[in-house]
Formats: structure tokens, C-alpha cells, sequence
């Protein structure tokens, strides 16, 4: 991170994290098939701030119930919400999102990656960028950015 | 009477009036014993009372309770003991009198007289066991309100006990009733009663009534399961729930668990929840409690005894169902008798174990309803029930201190010889095995030549083909291996003969297992707090004189045989030191490879663990082997252990295969178990960062 830049939401609220999920004994019984859930994509997405030394659970920009998947469709929807409207970490924050799926799920799922509606003032430009895959990938190639990607991906906690 | 019977019924109500009046102010022993007989006739023969029920009891129990000493040199020899006896008879006999008796003993029970108490406790259990439910129905608070205050305060023994058994008949009564659809439950309501004043006794920190409490709680408990499986559902969890919040053992919380531990195993009908309930706790508290004298004598005196007795009820009699029988014993295999070694004690408690198992000695349990001639030593036939119990005489017995010598050893082996190599049930014989290793353990080096005898018995079982208890013969040998590292040459025979069975068409697969357990510490039976004799690096020892002749046999047995060699030597290294493993794992690297395409999943679990300290920091010499090696783990993706191993490799090393090894962990992703895909996310996850900017 560029050092010595004043913080854009220097106070977040923090909410609490949820809970490991418990498993059950059909998640054991090696004969049955258990499919992609919500929650399952929503443990995934245990991504850290930029900014702060929090998760994106822990700052609320992602909850469970923005979380959309349908495992038969191979479809994946996710809604994020910056904690302040003119966030400029935004597209960061979208990006690392969508990385992170891209390299967590089978190659035939379709991800979208999207700003709740009516949070933040350049949604739409924002939402556009993370639509299109050519502009990802060439995003992925500058390694500045996939350092900041990188570090918000890790799991090591800072 | 008793001739005429007929005739006087026929008088009907006139009789017992005309008897009445001829009764009434009677006051010569003589008479009165007469006429209590005779009242006695009237209640017991079904004479009609008609309206002077009233009048017949009033006659009558105006001299009770008996107060009556005869005086001396009395040439009729009437004694207080037949009055009291007679007009009991007459007080008790039927139901009609419920509504009278019953508040008179309430009142008698006030008298400061002993003898007034007892003669009205005996009275009221003799009464109920005629009565119904709804006779008793109005009177249960002020019953009950007695016998407690009779239990908890009492003076006397006698009358403490009298009490209790007017608890028990009394419950026994409710328990009897036969409900109607709009008639309230008795008995709930009464024990009701009763637990809401001696629950919260059982959880005093200063114990004032705990015993009387205890004891009014056994007493109902015993009258009838219905009852007793009430109160055990309303009294246990809340007792664990106390002792969990304990977090200071000491004596008394020791003895209170006495307490409730006979309390407990005194009554019957209880489910296999509550029995691994009691033991679990048991088992938790022997482990932290102080070891002192007094929790030692606790210990050896009063719980011992009592589990054992639990036990040998449990396999002898038919009342307990077999899930019982397996939990109570699959919790105390594992129970920790060697925690109290106060040595007196534990030597006594030995030798009862010994004399039980061996004669059929019961005396010194507490319930004295076994039948005598019990041989817990031999099998009975096809049925096993009994043998297991030889996992409670491992525990009394192996744990001793080498200084306490344990009696009739040389019977006890013989007969635990016999056991292990002919039973037919596998935890029986085991701990049999495990029993006998156990005392051989103890015995002094010089000794080991009967041992030697044994070795060889064994031997000649294992090599006729035919046996049919070549299993267990294998089972012995394999215990008695693992407790004699002390005495070389043994163990040097025995383990020749363990190689040779790697090619045996039966026993290969038990022989390759069986060196998991020569190499690790048997929690139970050996190890230091056992005072078992544990030479140190025997492991390494063991390994270096035999690795080179595992390779060989293994390049030359047949194909289906070569898994047997896998596992032996997955399980051998996987017990070394990690030093040692280090250093050897160059030499066995390519059998170990071999390993991990073995298609028995417990060969590659337990491989891949050996493999473990080479992934995380490879020596110089694995280098080029690295590559061979993920290759093969990548092959196998599909399993949760396989994953999880690839979180932990090192960084540089295995850089060159990171692409590789992304490809190959996508398909795990799309995995129908959750747990698996979850793995290979994280799996994946961390590949991506190895080596990439802003990662690791």
C-alpha cells in the first residue's frame, strides 16, 4: 500500500463475524452429493480490507444474503457495498472479490460481481468494469494492482 | 369362627356392632389379644362393616400405638411383640380403614416416644401394600412431610430405616395404580414432592444433607422402575451439571460422588444414555481428583467394589440389554485405575480382583445376589458376556507398582493363557492378551525364560495352517512382544517370526498392523504411569536392524502380498523421531512413492504423514526426487488428507510445479463433498500466492 495517504473512512462501524460453520453428518457420507450453497461461497469470500486490518464480513461490504448460487445453473451472484458512497477503494474491493472466485470455482460457473444498488455514487462505471473480462485480465497483468489484489487475498493475517 | 363362618356373615352389621360394644374398655392383655384376632377375622374374611366401619376402628385403635410391658414372671407370656403384631393386622387389613389410619399415624408420628415412631412406620408400610392410589390420594403432603422429617432429623438407625422402607412400600403403592383418563397421575405428584426437597440437598457445597437426601432418593428410587427412571431423568443431569461446574476436586466432592455413584447403581432400569453418562463422569473424576488418602480409600472401598459388582450383574443377569452391557464396557476399558496407588490399598483391591476372577470369590461386593460358582476365567460356551470382564482385571492388576507383588501369579497367567488363546470374542481375548503381557511386564528379568516357553506354545499354533485360533495365538504374541524389550532375544525371535507372516495368507494383513503397535506406547497397559518397563530407543533400535531386510522382502514377494510390506513399513516409520526419519527416508523414498499409489487408503493416509517433514523442508538429497513425488500426489486430488498436505509445502523448492499443480487442483473444486472442495479452495488459494506479488 502507498504509505501516508490519509484513510477514507478512517472510523468504520464494525459488525460481528459469523461463526465457522458446523458440519453435519450427510457432509461426512461420502455417497451423497452436497451442492454449492449460499454460504459456502460467502466462507470463501473471507477477503481483507484494504484499508484496515478487518475482513469485508467484519466492515459488512459483503453478507451472506447478497449472496446468490445456483449450483445447477453454474451461476454466482454477489453484492457488495462499500461502507461510504464515494469509496474510491470500490473497484479494488469488486476486483478482489471477483479473483478471488475466479480462482476458487469450477470454470463453469459465471460470476457477477456488483455494487448494491443505490450505495455508491459511480455504480454504474464500476459494475461495467468488473462485467468485462477483457478489462480483468488486463487488470491481472499490472502487478502493482495484483500486489494490492494479492494482499487482500492472503491468508495470513496481517 | 372359624366353623360357623357362614352363619356369622349372615348376621351381617349386627355382629360387628355386637362385637364392638363386648370390646369396648377392654383392658386385660388376654382379652385383648383374643379380641384382636378376632377383629382381625372380621377385616381379613370380608365380614360386612356396614355403617359401624367407624366404630370397629375406633375400638380397636384406641390402644394403639401398644404400650404394654408385661410383668415380670407373667405365667400367660403375652408380649407386647403379639399385641403390636395382632392389632397391626387388624389396622392394616383392609382399605375402608385408609380414611381413619392414616391420620392417626400422621399424629403418632408427632409423639416424642420412640417406640410410638416406629410402631407407626411399620404400621403405614404394612397398610399400603393393600391400599390404592386414591385412598392414599388426600394424605400424600402430610405423609411425606413425616417420613422427611423422620430421615433428615433423626436419632435413631431404626427408625431412619423403618422410614425409608414406608418410603419405598408407599411409592411402590402409587406405582401400582392403575390411571384413568381423568384421574391425576399419583405418583408424579408425589415424587414431585419428594424431589423438590431433596434435589437441591444433593448440590449443597457443605454436604449437611446429602446422605438423608440421598437416601430418601434411593428408597423411592427402588420401589418400582417407574419410579426410579423419574427420578434418575429429574436428578442426574442436574447432578453433572453440578460437578461440571466444579473446578476444584478435593475430598469431599470425592465422597459426594460416592454418594450418588451407590445411589445410582442401586437402582434398576436406567438407559444406555445414563450409563455412559455415570461413567464418563466417573472416569473424568478419578483422573482429576487429589490422590490422598481419603480419596484413595473412597476410591477403593466404596467404588471399586461397586463397579465391579455393577459389572458382573450387568453379564450374569438377565436384566440388562446387551447395548448396555457393550457401553458400560467400552467406557472402562479405558478407566484409569492406576490413578490411586496408594499402595495398601491398591494392593488389597488387587487381591480381591484376583480372588474373584480366580474362585469366584464375592464376598467383598456389595450386593450379594450372584450365584457362587462364577469362573470369569473360561468361557462359557458360544456366550462371551462374562469373559470381557478380564478388562476389569487388566485394570486392578496391571497398574500396581512393580513393589506390590500380586498374588497366585502364576495361576492367573496360566488361566489367562488358556482364555486368550481359546475365547472367540476379540475384545475378550484382547484383553486377555493384553492382561497376561501386562503381569509378565512386572516380573523379573531372570524370569523370562517361562516366557520363552510361551513364545514358542505360541509358535506352534501360528504354524499349523489349520488352527482355528491362530488369531488369537497372534493377538498374544503380538501383546506379549510389545512388553518385553527388556528381554532381547525374545523380542528379536518374535519379531523374525512377525516378518514371516507378512507373506501369510491370513495373518499377513494383522502382522502389518501389528507393527503400528509394537512401535507405540499402549496407553493403557504400558506405559511409565503403569510402571511398566519401557526401555528407551527401542524404536529406533528396531527400526535400523530391520529396515534393510523390509526392502528385500518387500522387492521379493508376489504382487499381492507386496501391500503387507507397505503398511508395515508406513507404520514402522511413521512412529520414528523426526530426526531419524529425516535422515532414513532418502534410502526408502522410492518404496515410500510406491506407497502412496497403494490403492488401501490407510497405506496412503499413513505414508503421506511419513512424508510430511520432507515436504515442509526437503534435505539437498530429495531434491530431485521432489518432482516424482507431487506428481504422485497430484494423482491423488480427490482426497481430503491428499489436500491439505499441499497447504503446507515449501515455498521455492516446488515453485517450478506451481503451475502444474493449479491446473491440477481445479478439478477438486467442483468435487461432490463439500469438505473436499473447501480443501482444495484453500489448497489453491495459497498456490496462487506462492511466489506472486503481494503473497507469501
Amino acid at each position: 500500500m502507498s504509505g501516508g495517504t490519509r484513510l477514507e473512512n478512517a472510523n468504520p462501524v464494525i459488525f460481528q463475524r459469523s461463526g465457522q460453520r458446523l458440519h453435519t453428518a450427510t457432509e461426512e457420507d461420502e455417497d451423497v452429493h452436497d451442492p454449492i450453497d449460499d454460504r459456502e461461497i460467502f466462507d470463501i469470500l473471507s477477503i481483507n480490507d484494504p484499508e484496515h486490518p478487518l475482513s469485508l464480513e467484519e466492515l459488512n461490504v459483503v453478507e451472506q444474503i447478497r449472496v446468490k448460487v445456483n449450483d445447477e445453473e453454474s451461476t454466482v451472484g454477489v453484492e457488495f457495498t462499500p461502507t461510504i458512497p464515494h469509496c474510491s477503494m470500490a473497484t479494488l474491493i469488486g476486483l478482489s472479490i471477483k479473483v478471488k472466485l475466479l480462482r476458487s470455482l469450477p470454470e463453469r460457473f459465471k460470476i457477477d460481481v456488483h455494487i448494491t444498488p443505490g450505495s455508491h455514487a459511480s455504480e454504474e462505471a464500476v459494475n461495467k468494469q468488473l462485467a468485462d473480462k477483457e478489462r480483468v485480465a488486463a487488470a491481472l497483468e499490472n502487478s502493482s494492482l495484483l500486489e494490492v489484489v494479492n494482499q487482500c487475498l492472503s491468508t495470513r493475517t496481517i | 369362627m372359624e366353623t360357623r363362618e357362614a352363619e356369622l356373615k349372615g348376621l351381617g352389621a349386627d355382629f360387628v356392632f355386637g362385637f364392638v360394644q363386648s370390646m369396648d374398655g377392654e383392658r386385660d392383655p388376654r382379652n385383648l389379644l383374643l379380641a384382636f384376632q378376632i377383629a382381625k377375622s372380621i377385616v381379613h374374611r370380608g365380614y360386612d362393616l356396614g355403617k359401624f366401619t367407624e366404630e370397629l376402628f375406633e375400638v380397636t385403635s384406641c390402644y394403639f400405638p401398644i404400650d404394654f410391658s408385661p410383668p415380670p414372671n407373667d405365667p400367660h407370656g403375652i408380649t407386647r411383640e403379639e399385641l403390636i403384631l395382632t392389632l397391626r393386622d387388624v389396622l392394616a387389613g383392609t382399605p375402608q380403614f385408609a380414611e381413619f389410619l392414616l391420620p392417626l399415624i400422621i399424629e403418632k408420628l408427632d409423639s416424642d416416644v420412640q417406640s410410638a415412631k416406629l410402631d407407626s412406620l411399620q404400621t403405614l408400610t404394612a397398610c399400603v401394600s393393600q391400599y390404592e392410589h386414591k385412598d392414599l390420594a388426600e394424605f400424600l403432603e402430610g405423609l411425606w412431610a413425616s417420613l422427611r422429617r423422620e430421615v433428615f432429623q433423626t436419632s435413631s438407625e431404626k427408625i431412619e430405616s423403618a422410614g425409608l422402607a414406608a418410603l419405598t412400600a408407599l411409592t411402590s403403592c402409587l406405582s401400582r395404580s392403575v390411571l384413568n383418563s381423568d384421574s391425576e397421575d399419583s405418583l408424579c405428584i408425589f415424587l414431585d414432592l419428594v424431589l423438590k426437597d431433596c434435589k437441591h440437598h444433593l448440590c449443597e457445597p457443605d454436604l449437611k444433607l446429602v446422605w438423608p437426601s440421598a437416601k430418601l432418593l434411593q428408597a423411592a428410587c427402588s420401589a418400582s422402575n417407574r419410579a426410579s427412571h423419574i427420578i434418575v431423568t429429574a436428578v442426574v443431569p442436574s447432578i453433572i451439571e453440578q460437578y461440571n461446574n466444579r473446578t476444584q476436586m478435593n475430598a469431599s466432592v470425592m465422597c459426594w460422588f460416592c454418594f450418588w455413584f451407590c445411589f445410582f447403581s442401586g437402582s434398576v432400569g436406567f438407559s444406555v444414555e445414563e450409563v455412559v453418562l455415570t461413567c464418563s463422569s466417573l472416569q473424568r473424576i478419578a483422573e482429576q481428583v487429589q490422590d490422598t488418602e481419603e480419596t484413595g480409600r473412597c476410591f477403593h472401598d466404596i467404588i471399586i467394589p461397586r463397579l465391579l459388582s455393577l459389572a458382573l450383574q450387568s453379564v450374569s443377569l438377565i436384566c440388562f440389554s446387551q447395548n448396555i452391557v457393550r457401553a458400560f464396557f467400552m467406557r472402562f476399558v479405558w478407566f484409569p485405575f492406576w490413578v490411586f496407588h496408594v499402595s495398601r490399598l491398591a494392593e488389597k483391591t488387587a487381591s480381591r480382583a484376583v480372588s474373584l476372577f480366580l474362585d469366584g470369590d464375592v464376598s467383598f461386593l456389595p450386593d450379594n445376589s450372584f450365584p457362587s460358582d462364577i469362573q470369569l476365567l473360561k468361557q462359557k460356551g458360544d456366550s462371551w458376556s462374562q469373559s470381557q470382564m478380564v478388562c476389569l482385571l487388566m485394570g486392578c492388576v496391571c497398574s500396581l507398582p512393580r513393589s506390590v507383588e500380586v498374588p497366585q501369579m502364576d495361576q492367573l497367567l496360566l488361566q489367562l493363557e488358556e482364555l486368550s488363546c481359546t475365547c472367540s470374542h476379540p475384545p475378550s481375548y484382547t484383553s486377555a492378551a493384553k492382561c497376561f503381557a501386562g503381569l509378565v511386564n512386572k516380573r523379573a528379568p531372570g524370569q523370562f525364560v517361562c516366557t520363552l516357553l510361551l513364545v514358542f506354545r505360541v509358535y506352534s499354533v501360528l504354524d499349523s495352517e489349520s488352527s482355528s485360533v491362530r488369531t488369537q495365538a497372534f493377538t498374544l504374541m503380538i501383546w506379549v512382544r510389545v512388553m518385553l524389550h527388556v528381554v532381547y532375544i525374545v523380542f528379536h525371535c518374535v519379531s523374525l517370526k512377525l516378518f514371516s507372516l507378512l507373506d501369510d495368507a491370513d495373518l499377513g494383513p494383522m502382522a502389518a498392523d501389528g507393527f503400528s503397535l509394537l512401535m507405540s506406547d499402549s496407553s493403557d497397559v504400558l506405559n511409565r504411569s503403569c510402571h511398566a518397563d519401557v526401555r528407551i530407543m527401542y524404536r529406533q533400535r528396531f527400526f535400523s536392524e530391520n529396515s534393510a531386510k523390509l526392502v528385500q522382502g518387500f522387492n521379493a514377494a508376489p504382487q499381492e502380498k507386496k501391500p503387507n510390506y507397505l503398511k508395515a513399513l508406513s507404520n514402522i516409520v511413521n512412529k520414528l523421531p523426526k530426526q531419524v526419519q529425516v535422515t532414513e527416508l532418502p534410502a526408502l523414498l522410492s518404496l515410500l512413492l510406491e506407497a502412496l499409489s497403494c490403492p488401501d487408503q490407510g497405506v496412503q493416509l499413513s505414508t503421506l504423514s511419513c512424508l510430511e517433514p520432507v515436504l515442509i523442508d526437503p534435505p539437498a538429497a530429495l531434491i530431485q526426487q521432489l518432482e516424482a513425488l507431487v506428481n504422485r500426489l497430484l494423482a491423488l486430488t480427490s482426497s481430503r488428507a491428499m489436500l491439505n498436505s499441499f497447504q503446507h509445502m515449501s515455498l521455492f523448492q516446488v515453485l517450478p510445479f506451481r503451475a502444474r499443480v493449479l491446473r491440477a487442483l481445479a478439478r477438486p473444486l467442483d468435487d461432490k463433498k463439500r469438505l473436499v472442495r473447501d480443501e482444495a479452495v484453500q489448497a489453491r488459494s495459497e498456490w496462487f500466492l506462492l511466489g506472486s506479488p503481494g503473497g507469501s
